[in-house]
């Protein structure tokens, strides 16, 4: 009986549970603390959908866990932190166009420096090892603290304020509920990546590829496409993105230090967990259930905050062990 | 008895030549090494550098019973570590006093937390790929870090926690003096960690030789055939999982006894991580005795690169790109690990295994226990 009207009701049953969900923090908090809280909660679950869907890609495609994946992150927050120091004169301008424009330098440069990166490691140090998870692990996480050191070296050990242009700071005032500007910008960048990730996966000759990928790389290689080269492409983009991500975050906290990667890691981590390995909307889903669940907890009980995200993995690979969307394979 | 089968002649034989072998030879003078340290060496930072090697040759073999021996990844174990530290740390210390009964609940306390842990991750994680597991350890035991920073009011945060030893153990204890050497509290600590030591490596050696043991190799080897033959992989990974880390737990409370404090940094963290997975993979994966080689490469290679930062110093006085370079050990640890991953995966003792059954002693009696 229970069982035939989950069949049937399913899938609201799971939107209205969810929504329950979403809605209980309420007991802890007032309602304008509980929208500025979910603002920030969905900012950071875009935030973390970069890096998450990267990671789903690489591996949907590669069957590779990129364990370096976080350094790429903290390597896209470090190439806008130097881009933001080097255009001084734009981001501390007082117009909105030079401000975008230092913002889109900033996102070019740490997409093309890590994705630079990503070329490299995935050359280097991914290709020798395809195939057996072991030394795959062994090997990026051997290149994560590589890369880690790396950028102890080549900025300094120490914590740094990340710069913020003048126009992305401060807040409006809508019916008295505070409204960051930052956030609203950094999901607005995340559902636009989104967009365009589908876009190019669902509409286009090189998405149909790296989809037939998915499901079938050796068939993908019998039609005469180059796979390898298919690879370290994914794989680069899959290091933008995190770049991205990190960018964003980096300016979202304000704040760069060197161990950011590993930190967002676990976050990533458990995001493609429970959206399911190589799906991309899994990961949007995961990420904002992870960023929202991070945000009102650590308002109410700010040292379980990580706890209660592995909680909610827990109890997700408990009942659907293949995460919500498990994709291929 | 009558006549022996070719077989059991060859087992035989073997078994005679065990005792007369190199390696034998090697081991029991390791082993008398480590004993005679307090009384040819007796100086502190000996005694020290001895007791850090032997610890993590046990470690380290414990990893190697997850890593070479079941072939499962996890980045929880010095998590299992700490918790040890951590528990036994807090009976004696913080939240108790210095007992013989205490020190005893600390260990219990922290085998049965680990047993709980490691269940649940591997229930969680194992039931749908090997690599969730390491996904899942690296996740919760970088929570585990968080938790010990984070709660300072009941960890200690990140100064740790500091410890007395109760009465034979303690620093200040004295039992009068043997072969010109005074039997310090230091001396008694040190000799009950070396026989527990010990007493856990032959445990594990005994364990991978079981039957147990042989079906986890067969699992790492091929585990969709040693599926299909009938074993319950899951199980024995299961079993393998708790075994390792129970052992890496006991060694976390020695630690504490040793050191006499436990804090995030010493006990938890990447670092460590780093050097556990480094000392598995120089020392040999899937070798138990590689834990030794690692541990004693590495824990030289920390004890000497300050000095060699000193002499490129002292060398390249110009070059300030070098001198960051060399600030930064992990670098090069990283880079050490690239590379032994790649060139060198067999590590020390397992070329060293390699080249003995290729080259030195022919051993008939291998092909025909294998053919």
């Amino acid at each position: 009986m229970a069982g035939e009207i989950l069949k049937r009701k399913g899938r609201e049953i799971v939107i209205f549970s969810a929504l329950l969900l979403g809605l209980l923090p309420l007991a802890g908090m007032d309602i304008k603390t509980y929208l500025t809280l979910t603002i920030a909660g969905f900012a950071m679950g875009m935030m973390l959908f970069l890096v998450a869907s990267g990671l789903s890609l690489i591996f949907g495609l590669m069957d590779v866990i990129n364990f370096a994946h976080g350094v790429c992150f903290a390597w896209g927050a470090y190439v806008a932190f130097s881009v933001f120091r080097y255009f001084k004169k734009l981001v501390e301008a007082e117009s909105l166009f030079q401000n975008s424009l230092v913002f889109i330098i900033a996102i070019v440069a740490a997409i093309l420096v890590v994705g630079i990166v990503g070329i490299i490691v995935e050359r280097v140090l991914i290709r020798r090892v395809y195939g057996s998870h072991l030394f795959q692990i062994l090997i990026t996480f051997g290149g994560m603290v590589v890369l880690t050191e790396l950028i102890r070296i080549l900025w300094g050990p120490n914590d740094e304020v990340m710069p913020v242009p003048v126009t992305f700071r401060g807040n409006w005032d809508i019916f008295d509920i505070i409204v960051l500007k930052y956030p609203i910008i950094a999901i607005v960048l995340g559902l636009f990546v989104f967009g365009v990730i589908q876009i190019v996966l669902k509409k286009t000759k090189v998405g149909k590829i790296v989809r037939a990928g998915v499901e079938d790389p050796v068939m993908v290689q019998a039609m005469g496409h180059n796979i390898y080269l298919l690879f370290t492409a994914v794989f680069a983009v899959g290091a933008g993105l995190a770049a991205v991500g990190g960018m964003a975050m980096a300016v979202f906290n304000l704040q760069v230090y060197p161990g950011m990667g590993d930190a967002y890691l676990i976050f990533a981590f458990i995001v493609v967990i429970i959206g399911g390995l190589g799906s991309i909307t899994g990961s949007l889903v995961g990420a904002l259930i992870v960023g929202l669940s991070y945000n009102y907890v650590a308002f109410l009980l700010p040292p379980i905050a990580v706890g209660v995200n592995i909680l909610i993995m827990v109890v997700i690979l408990l009942i659907r062990p293949t995460g919500l969307f498990p994709a291929g394979k | 008895m009558g006549e022996l089968t070719p077989v059991q002649a060859a087992r035989l034989e073997e078994r005679r030549k065990r005792f007369r072998s190199f390696p034998f030879f090697l081991k029991i003078a390791v082993l008398i090494a480590f004993l005679l340290t307090p009384f040819l060496f007796p100086s502190f930072k000996t005694v020290d550098f001895m007791l850090k090697i032997m610890i993590f040759t046990v470690l380290v073999a414990s990893f190697d019973i997850l890593l070479g021996y079941t072939g499962i990844l996890s980045f929880g174990h010095v998590m299992f570590f700490g918790i040890g530290a951590y528990s036994v740390a807090m009976l004696i210390g913080k939240y108790g006093s210095p007992t013989y009964v205490n020190l005893v609940i600390g260990f219990m306390i922290a085998m049965g937390m680990t047993s709980a842990i490691a269940l649940l991750v591997s229930f969680l994680s194992l039931r749908v790929r090997a690599i969730f597991f390491a996904m899942v350890t690296l996740a919760i035991a970088e929570f585990a870090i968080i938790l010990a920073t984070k709660l300072s009011g009941f960890t200690g945060g990140e100064d740790g926690i500091t410890v007395n030893m109760p009465g034979i153990f303690k620093v200040s204890f004295t039992a009068g003096t043997l072969l010109g050497i005074e039997i310090t509290g230091r001396i008694v600590t040190y000799y009950l960690i070396f026989l527990i030591c010990l007493a856990l490596f032959l445990l594990m050696v005994r364990f991978i030789h079981s039957p147990l043991g042989r079906v986890m190799q067969a699992i790492r080897d091929n585990e969709p055939r040693a599926e299909a033959i009938g074993y319950k992989t899951f199980a024995f990974k299961t079993s393998s999982i708790c075994f390792g880390c129970l052992v890496a737990t006991i060694l976390g409370g020695l630690y504490v006894m040793w050191v006499g404090y436990a804090n995030p940094e010493s006990v938890l963290g990447i670092p460590i991580m780093l050097d556990v997975l480094l000392m598995v993979i120089v020392g040999g994966m899937g070798t138990l005795y590689g834990g030794l080689a690692g541990a004693a490469f590495l824990k030289f290679a920390h004890t000497f690169l300050p000095d060699l930062q000193k002499v490129t110093k002292s060398l390249f006085p110009d070059a300030v790109f070098l001198h960051a370079i060399m600030e930064r050990w992990l670098l090069i640890f990283g880079i050490l690990f690239i590379l032994v991953v790649f060139f060198f995966p067999k590590g020390i003792i397992g070329t060293l295994q390699e080249y003995l059954r290729g080259t030195g002693f022919k051993k008939p009696a291998r092909s025909a226990r294998e053919g």
